[in-house]
C-alpha cells in the first residue's frame, strides 16, 4: 500500500474492508463508505437513478425529514455527500471529532435505514431537472456531456450519471428501492477512515453500519469493453453568442491492467499533462490561443478515453483545432524524446509527494484501489513503475493506444461563427453533426 | 517561548546575521498562535521583507508562498487588469534563464505551483518536496528583482489573459453579472473594476506599463514570504538571508485611495444573457474585513444562505421551489466591499419573485431574534470550513498569507472563530438593520435573451 494504512477485515460483518490512517494533526475525522457499483446499474432508460438514490438517502435517513437531517449535520460541524460515478458510489463525510458519536448515529440511519419517502423523491426529481437546466449555462460541462454521449454511444459509459430531462421523470419509487436493495449489502462495502480516530473506533463504526445492512451478493460489473468508432467525427454543439470555443478531442485511452498503462501516463505527461507540456507550450505560451491546454488519461474499470482540451476564442478555433490534430499526429509518429522522458519521470516521481501528503489522501488512494479493482500494488509501486518506463515503451504505448484516425472532436460554440473553420481543420472528416446546446439528451 | 528557547533563537539569528548583508540581516518580531497546536514565527529582513514561518513536520513537503501587497485596487482607470496580467508575466523570463525555464524547473522538482490576484493582493504559491527548497528560494528571489519583459511575451500573455477573460466572464453568465454588480455598486473606489480588467485595457497594455508596475510594486518591502512545512528554522533563515539579502527595498508610492461615498438609493439594472433561466444578483455595501461588524455579518450570511438548512435555501429551493440554488458571501477585503447574493430561478419563475422572498426574510431578521440554535449551527459550519482548509501545508500557508495581507494578523482566522462564537442574536439584528437595507443595495435582474429562448422553444 502507498502509505502503510491499517487494513482491517470485519469477519462478522460480511468481510467488509476497513482502511484506516490515524492522524491527530487536526480534530477532524473523515469517513468514506464506498460501493463497487455505481450508475452503470441504473435501469435502462432511467439514467440518474443511483445518483437520485444517494441524494434521497442523504435526505431521508432513519425516516427523518430532510430539514431535520440537514440541520443536525450542520449543528454537529459535519459534512456529508455522495460521489456517484459510473462504476462506484462513495458517501464522504467529515466531522469535527467531538461530534463523532452523534454523527455516526445519523450516518447509520442514512446508509442503512433511509426512509426513501415518495414526496421527497418527487421533490428531488424536480430539483434535479432544474439543475440540469442550469447546467446548460456551463460550456465546459456541455462539452464533456456531449463528448461522452457521442463517444461511447450505446455503451454504458455513454450514459449520464446525473440523468437527463427525459430519464429523471421516469424514475419511480420502485426503481430507487430496487437499486438500494441490490447495492447496499455488507459484501459490497469498503470503509475508509482517516484523522482523529483509532482502529477500535473505526472498526466499531464500520461494524455498526455493516451489521445494519443485510448480507447479500455484491452485484458484479458485466460492462463490456468499449470499442472505437472508425473515422474522424465532429459534433458542433451550437450555442448562441459564444466568444470562445470549447474543444474536446478524444480517442480510446488506457486500462489500468494494460502492460503499457504507466508508460502511456508518462507519455501523456509530456504531451499535455502539465503546465510546461507540449500542448501548453504550443497553444498557450507560443500563440496565446487558450488559457488552458491539457490532455488527460483517466481510468475506470474498463478502458476510458484519451482527451485533449482547449478553449480558444472563436476566431482561433479552426487554427487551434488543426494545430492540436497535427500535434497528436506528430505525437504518434515521432513519439517523445529521451530528454522529455527523463524530465517527466522526475516530475511524476517527485510530485507524488502531494498525492500522499495527508492521511485523508493516502487512505483515499487505497479506497480507489479497492473500489476500482486496481492491481494491488498500483499505488505502492507507482513511482517505481514510472521510473522503469523506457523510451521505447513510452513511444510504443502512444502508438498502440492512441489514434489520430478514429477520434471524436466536440466543440461548443456558435455554429454560424466557427462551423466552417472547424470542419476545414479536420482532414478526412468522416461525419459532422450540429446539435443545439439544449438537446443534451 | 521559554528563556532557553529565546537564547537558542538569538544564537541562530546571530549565526545567520554574521555573514549577511545589511538587507539580509534578520530580526525576530513575534510568535503568533495559529490554532491550538501550531505557532507562527514572524521575522523581518533588513530590506523590509517579512517572513511568516510555521514549522510542520506532518509530511516531507513545504509550502512556499510569496504575497505581494498589490492588487487590482492599486490600478487606475484605463489600466485595469495590470496586476493580474503581471501575475502571468512573472512566470516568464528571468535574467540568465530563458522564458519557460522557471516552470520547467519547478515541475522537474515535483512542485505544485500557481498564483492568484484579487482586489488587495497578488500571491504566488509553490509546494515542493522538502529537498527541493534551495531551488525554490533561488527561483523566487530571482524573479522578485530580475524579471525580463520582452514585447513578444507581453503580447502573447495579453492574448492568454484575454482568453481567460472570455472563459471566466464574457462566456460565463455569473462571471459577467458579478462584474456588472461591482461596477454598478461602486462609483469611486477601485473595487469598481474587475481584477481581470476590462477587455479594452487588457488589449492596450504596453511592455512599458508592465515594467513600471514591476519596478513600483515588486520589492522585498512590499512582500511577505509564508513558509510552512518540514524545514528547520536556522536552515531556512540562512538560505533566505543569502538569497534575498541582495535585493534593495524600493520606495512604495502613496496609495491613491478613493473612499466610496455612501449609497442612498437602490440601483437596479435589467440585462439579457444567453441563459436558460432568470438569475438574481444583489450586492449590499458591507464593512471591511477588519471592521467590528464583519464577523457578525459573515455569520448572518451563513444563517441565511449557508448550506441546505439555511433560511433562504429552505425557503427558495425547498419550500417554494422558486430557485435551483442560492448563495451569498461577505467580501473579505481591506476596504468595505459587498454582501453579494446569487440566485438562479427555476424555469417559469422570475427574479422578482426571488427578491420578494429575500426581502421578506430580511425584514424578519431585522425584527425577530435569530435562534441560538441557528447561531450555533452557523458557527459550527464556519469552524468545519476553517479546519478542513488546514489539512495541507498549502492550506495553512494560504490561510496565514491571506489574513496577514488583508488584516495584518496571520493568526486572525482563529481569532475570528472565537469572535464568531461570541456573536449574539442582538449583534445579528444590529448588522441586519445596519447593512441589509434596500437603499444600500444594487440589484441585477438577468433575463434569458431571445437567442437562448428560441433555442428552448426549438426543443
Amino acid at each position: 500500500m502507498s502509505a502503510g494504512a491499517t487494513v482491517i477485515r470485519l469477519a462478522d460483518a460480511g468481510g467488509a474492508t476497513v482502511l484506516l490512517e490515524t492522524s491527530r494533526a487536526l480534530p477532524l475525522v473523515t469517513i468514506s463508505v464506498g460501493l463497487k457499483t455505481g450508475a452503470l446499474l441504473d435501469p435502462p432508460g432511467k439514467e440518474g437513478t443511483t445518483r437520485l438514490l444517494s441524494r434521497l438517502m442523504r435526505r431521508t435517513g432513519g425516516g427523518l425529514d430532510a430539514n431535520v437531517i440537514d440541520t443536525r449535520i450542520d449543528s454537529l460541524g459535519a459534512s456529508l455527500g455522495a460521489d456517484v460515478a459510473h462504476s462506484t458510489l462513495a458517501f464522504q463525510a467529515t466531522v469535527i471529532a467531538r461530534s463523532l458519536d452523534a454523527f455516526v448515529d445519523l450516518l447509520v440511519d442514512v446508509l442503512a435505514r433511509p426512509g426513501l419517502a415518495q414526496a421527497e423523491l418527487e421533490r428531488l426529481q424536480r430539483e434535479t431537472l432544474a439543475e440540469l437546466t442550469d447546467s446548460l449555462d456551463d460550456d465546459r460541462s456541455l462539452a464533456r456531456r456531449f463528448f461522452r454521449r457521442r463517444f461511447f454511444g450505446a455503451h454504458p459509459y455513454g450514459r449520464s450519471v446525473s440523468g437527463t430531462s427525459k430519464s429523471v421523470p421516469e424514475i419511480t419509487h420502485g426503481d430507487v428501492e430496487s437499486v438500494f436493495k441490490r447495492n447496499f449489502v455488507r459484501e459490497n462495502l469498503v470503509f475508509a477512515f482517516s484523522g482523529d480516530i483509532d482502529a477500535e473506533g473505526a472498526s466499531k463504526i464500520a461494524e455498526r453500519i455493516s451489521l445494519a445492512l443485510p448480507s447479500g451478493v455484491a452485484p458484479s460489473d458485466d460492462t463490456p469493453e468499449p470499442t472505437a468508432v472508425p473515422g474522424r467525427r465532429l459534433v458542433i454543439v451550437d450555442k448562441p453568442e459564444r466568444t470562445q470555443t470549447q474543444i474536446l478531442i478524444g480517442c480510446l485511452g488506457s486500462h489500468t491492467r494494460d502492460e503499457d498503462h504507466v508508460a502511456l501516463l508518462v507519455a501523456n505527461t509530456i504531451f499535455g499533462g502539465t503546465f510546461t507540456a507540449r500542448m501548453t507550450q504550443e497553444v498557450r505560451s507560443k500563440r496565446g490561443w487558450s488559457y488552458g491546454a491539457y490532455s488527460n488519461v483517466p481510468f475506470d474499470r474498463r478502458r476510458q478515453t484519451f482527451t485533449m482540451w482547449t478553449f480558444p476564442k472563436a476566431d482561433d478555433a479552426g487554427a487551434c483545432l488543426r494545430l492540436e490534430l497535427d500535434m497528436l499526429h506528430a505525437f504518434r509518429e515521432q513519439g517523445v524524446t529521451k530528454h522529455e522522458l527523463a524530465w517527466a519521470k522526475r516530475y511524476l516521481v517527485r510530485s507524488h509527494a502531494f498525492a500522499i501528503d495527508t492521511a485523508a489522501k493516502r487512505v483515499g488512494l487505497e479506497l480507489d484501489q479497492a473500489l476500482y479493482d486496481l492491481p494491488s500494488d498500483y499505488y505502492s509501486r507507482y513511482t517505481a513503475r514510472v521510473q522503469a518506463v523506457t523510451l521505447e515503451e513510452a513511444n510504443a504505448a502512444v502508438q498502440r493506444r492512441l489514434s489520430d484516425r478514429d477520434l471524436l472532436v466536440t466543440v461548443v460554440g456558435t455554429e454560424s461563427t466557427i462551423g466552417g473553420a472547424v470542419r476545414d481543420a479536420i482532414d478526412g472528416l468522416a461525419s459532422a453533426e450540429v446539435v443545439p446546446f439544449d438537446r443534451v439528451d | 517561548m521559554s528563556s532557553s528557547g529565546s537564547k537558542l533563537r538569538a544564537k541562530r539569528l546571530a549565526e545567520v546575521n554574521a555573514s549577511a548583508t545589511a538587507d539580509g540581516q534578520v530580526t525576530h518580531l513575534e510568535t503568533v498562535a495559529f490554532g491550538p497546536s501550531l505557532a507562527v514565527e514572524r521575522f523581518r529582513f533588513g530590506n523590509g521583507l517579512e517572513l511568516l514561518f510555521c514549522e510542520d513536520h506532518s509530511a516531507p513537503v513545504i509550502a512556499y508562498h510569496t504575497w505581494f501587497r498589490v492588487g487590482s485596487r492599486h490600478e487606475r482607470e484605463g489600466k485595469t487588469g495590470l496586476a493580474h496580467l503581471f501575475e502571468h508575466l512573472m512566470f516568464n523570463e528571468v535574467e540568465g534563464r530563458k522564458a519557460g525555464e522557471f516552470d520547467r524547473k519547478l515541475e522537474e522538482a515535483g512542485a505544485e505551483s500557481n498564483a492568484s490576484t484579487w482586489l488587495d493582493f497578488t500571491q504566488y504559491n509553490i509546494s515542493i518536496p522538502k529537498d527541493q527548497l534551495p531551488l525554490v528560494v533561488k527561483l523566487e528571489s530571482e524573479r522578485m528583482s530580475r524579471l525580463v519583459l520582452r514585447e513578444p511575451q507581453v503580447k502573447s500573455e495579453k492574448e492568454v489573459v484575454a482568453n481567460e477573460r472570455r472563459y471566466r466572464v464574457d462566456d460565463d453568465v455569473e462571471g459577467a453579472v458579478s462584474e456588472l454588480l461591482w461596477a454598478t455598486a461602486f462609483d469611486k473606489h477601485a473595487y469598481r473594476w474587475p481584477t481581470i480588467g476590462w477587455m479594452k485595457d487588457i488589449e492596450g497594455f504596453t511592455t512599458e506599463d508592465c515594467l513600471e508596475f514591476y519596478r513600483t510594486y515588486y520589492a522585498p518591502n512590499n512582500a511577505v514570504l509564508v513558509v510552512v512545512g518540514d524545514v528547520a528554522e536556522l536552515a531556512l533563515l540562512k538560505r533566505l538571508s543569502a538569497a534575498y539579502g541582495a535585493l534593495p527595498p524600493s520606495t512604495l508610492p502613496l496609495e491613491d485611495v478613493q473612499p466610496e461615498p455612501p449609497q442612498n438609493a437602490e440601483r437596479r439594472l435589467e440585462v439579457s444573457k444567453p441563459t436558460s433561466t432568470e438569475k438574481l444578483v444583489v450586492g449590499y455595501h458591507s464593512p471591511a474585513m477588519g471592521d467590528f461588524d464583519h464577523p457578525a455579518l459573515s455569520l448572518l450570511a451563513e444563517v441565511l444562505f449557508g448550506g441546505r438548512a439555511s433560511r433562504l435555501h429552505q425557503k427558495l429551493v425547498r419550500e417554494l421551489e422558486l430557485a435551483t440554488e442560492v448563495r451569498a458571501f461577505v467580501g473579505p477585503f481591506r476596504d468595505p466591499g459587498l454582501f453579494e447574493i446569487f440566485a438562479s430561478a427555476r424555469e417559469g419563475k422570475n427574479a422578482e419573485q426571488l427578491l420578494a422572498v429575500m426581502d421578506a426574510e430580511f425584514e424578519k431578521i431585522q425584527a425577530e431574534p435569530i435562534t441560538a440554535e441557528e447561531i450555533a449551527r452557523a458557527s459550527a459550519r464556519l469552524e468545519l470550513s476553517l479546519l478542513a482548509g488546514l489539512e495541507t501545508v498549502d492550506g495553512k500557508a494560504s490561510t496565514l498569507g491571506f489574513y496577514e495581507t488583508v488584516l495584518g494578523r496571520p493568526g486572525a482566522a482563529f481569532e475570528r472563530l472565537e469572535t464568531t462564537r461570541r456573536v449574539t442574536a442582538s449583534d445579528l439584528v444590529r448588522v441586519a438593520r445596519r447593512y441589509l437595507l434596500p437603499r444600500f443595495r444594487s440589484v441585477i435582474l438577468v433575463r434569458p435573451d431571445a437567442a437562448a429562448s428560441n433555442a428552448e422553444a426549438a426543443q
